[in-house]
């Protein structure tokens, strides 16, 4: 193999960092704008609100403009991330660099740069050498272009509606899944005292419990989707995917019991706002430099543990992969699907997988609290002798930083050991995991009889 | 002016009666369980436009679960063709 003078491996971890931040960059200038504009209305999404509420067609308008920015956000931007750690990480694990199509890899554009003085020499470069993070786009452009067919005995009319219960269910969580403190669509301002200032503080009493339900909807979806292509693999996977979708349902429901009863709420702004208390109390110990995070709680290890393998067997990923198990089922409930149709259930993994990591984050791991360390001062037109402060590190990427930090744990989990059986998959749900959230619920429910709650 | 929760109840009434009635003509068993599924989570989303948030969540928790199992039950136990078989003529 030849040498590169650059490690391009290393550069592209590196970079890694910096594409991290980036993705959490222009929520942070929307969030500028919305506020330079409306004056102190400190979110992006309630900034838009706010500045178009004067009418009830604009505010429907507004509603919908937040729900957009928050899908290329969280579905487009996020996913695509996603899709790029798993590609490159699973790629380094077996020894090979995997996807390489970056921006340098536009002939195009790598002229165009070269031209410019101070980047030197024109570099030319294979188009195989880039970051990879383009690669998950090229495919996305290429199933568009595909033609949608449909088998010739399958139940069109259900077969065409699968797809988009599937997605719009997955999608649907992202209503409730807040970024930050700022950045959410349902819920609403509450005015809190807090240290002895009167704040507004965003509550949404029903979050956790919302994100359960439409979780729940997706296995209607694949077994349609299974039955309706007519083929005996895919109604298998659809089987499979429907028993194994309801069996780790009943744990992952179980243990964000335990957390609520534990903790009091199913608010997940209450939640982390409980969380990133500071002194960190068990009894009658404190640790004074340790954030109150649950999983820190010996109490909550069993219910964090179970909750994590729930997470990765809902959203099917790979010890649990057995519905669409490719060496046998031939890519099971997703065989006869081509297209976009197949790169909307193709991509209901990954939604899952990030809505299930936000999950895990909110309720174990302290959701979006961090450091802000330095705050920029920004002029707010509105009022001229205020300041708006932004954040340098601001809430989401601390959000953001955890769920990708958790997903890596995934994909490092499934591509380290082997697929296991339909038989014990649900062995391992119902005869280890049910009993042990039940445990779980007793340990919490224990900790808020006789220590008072945390 | 038009009330929103005017145009929204009686839309998802509309979807209601409408999938309640397939229910019971449809003749494929799996369109009766899709249609099924439909009614009860129409009736989730009248729950949450009178301000019943938690029935409204349980309800799709309850019968959006329940209701694959019914699927299951209705493909393995029932004697109906489940798949299209190919003619004899092809």
């Amino acid at each position: 193999m030849t040498g590169h003078l650059i490690d391009l491996y290393a550069w592209s971890y590196a970079l890694a960092n910096f594409v991290l931040w980036l993705t959490a960059l222009p929520v942070q200038g929307i969030a500028a704008i919305a506020n330079v504009a409306t004056g102190s209305v400190p979110d992006p999404l309630t900034g838009t609100l706010v500045f178009l509420d004067s009418e009830p067609l604009t505010a429907f308008v507004a509603v919908i403009i937040e729900i957009n920015i928050m899908l290329v956000w969280a579905a487009a931007l996020n996913l695509f991330t996603l899709m790029w750690i798993e590609r490159k990480l699973y790629s380094r694990l077996q020894d090979r660099r995997g996807i390489m199509i970056g921006l340098g890899s536009f002939d195009f554009l790598a002229a165009t740069l070269g031209r410019i003085p101070l980047l030197g020499r024109p570099f030319r470069r294979p188009s195989h050498l880039g970051t990879g993070y383009l690669q998950n786009l090229a495919d996305g452009i290429k199933l568009i272009q595909k033609e949608v067919i449909t088998p010739a005995r399958a139940d069109k009319w259900m077969f065409h509606a699968a797809p988009v219960i599937i997605a719009v269910s997955t999608l649907m969580a992202f209503v409730a899944l807040p970024w930050s403190e700022g950045m959410w669509i349902m819920g609403s301002y509450e005015t809190r005292i807090v240290g002895g200032v009167s704040t507004p503080v965003p509550v949404n009493p029903w979050g956790i419990l919302f994100i359960l339900a439409v979780f729940s909807i997706a296995p209607l979806g694949i077994l349609i989707a299974g039955w309706a292509s007519n083929n005996k693999y895919t109604l298998i996977g659809g089987m499979r995917a429907a028993a194994q979708l309801m069996s780790y349902e009943i744990p992952l429901a179980l243990c964000v019991i335990a957390v609520v009863v534990f903790s009091g709420t199913l608010d997940p702004f209450e939640l982390v706002r409980r969380q990133s208390e500071r002194p960190f109390t068990f009894g009658q110990w404190t640790i004074p430099w340790l954030p109150n995070w649950y999983v820190l709680n010996p109490l909550m290890w069993i219910a964090f543990i179970v909750f994590f393998i729930s997470v990765i067997a809902e959203s099917e990923r790979i010890p649990f992969d057995i519905p669409e198990a490719e060496a046998e089922l031939v890519e099971g409930w997703t065989t006869e699907y081509s297209g976009m149709r197949f790169g909307l259930v193709f991509a209901f993994k990954w939604l899952r997988a990030l809505v299930g990591a936000g999950l895990i984050s909110i309720l174990f791991l302290g959701g979006w609290s961090g450091p802000t360390f330095v705050t920029l001062g920004a002029p707010n037109l509105a009022d001229i002798t205020a300041t708006y402060s932004i954040p340098i590190l601001p809430q989401e990427f601390w959000f953001v930083l955890r769920v990708y930090i958790i997903f890596v744990v995934f994909v490092w989990i499934g591509w380290s050991v082997p697929r296991i059986r339909i038989d014990q998959i649900l062995n391992i749900g119902w005869k280890r995991l049910v009993p042990l959230s039940l445990l779980a619920i007793l340990l919490g429910a224990g900790a808020r009889a006789w220590l008072g709650g945390f | 002016m038009v009330d929103g929760e005017l145009v929204a109840f009686v839309v998802l009434s509309a979807i209601e009666i409408l999938a309640a009635i397939m229910v019971v003509t449809s003749r494929k068993l799996v369109h009766n369980v899709f249609w099924l599924a439909i009614t009860l989570i129409t009736i989730a989303g009248i729950y949450v436009l009178f301000r019943a948030e938690l029935v409204g969540l349980i309800q799709i928790v309850v019968y959006a679960g329940a209701v694959p199992v019914l699927f299951l039950f209705g493909i393995m136990l029932t004697r109906r063709k489940i798949m299209e078989e190919p003619h004899e003529s092809e």
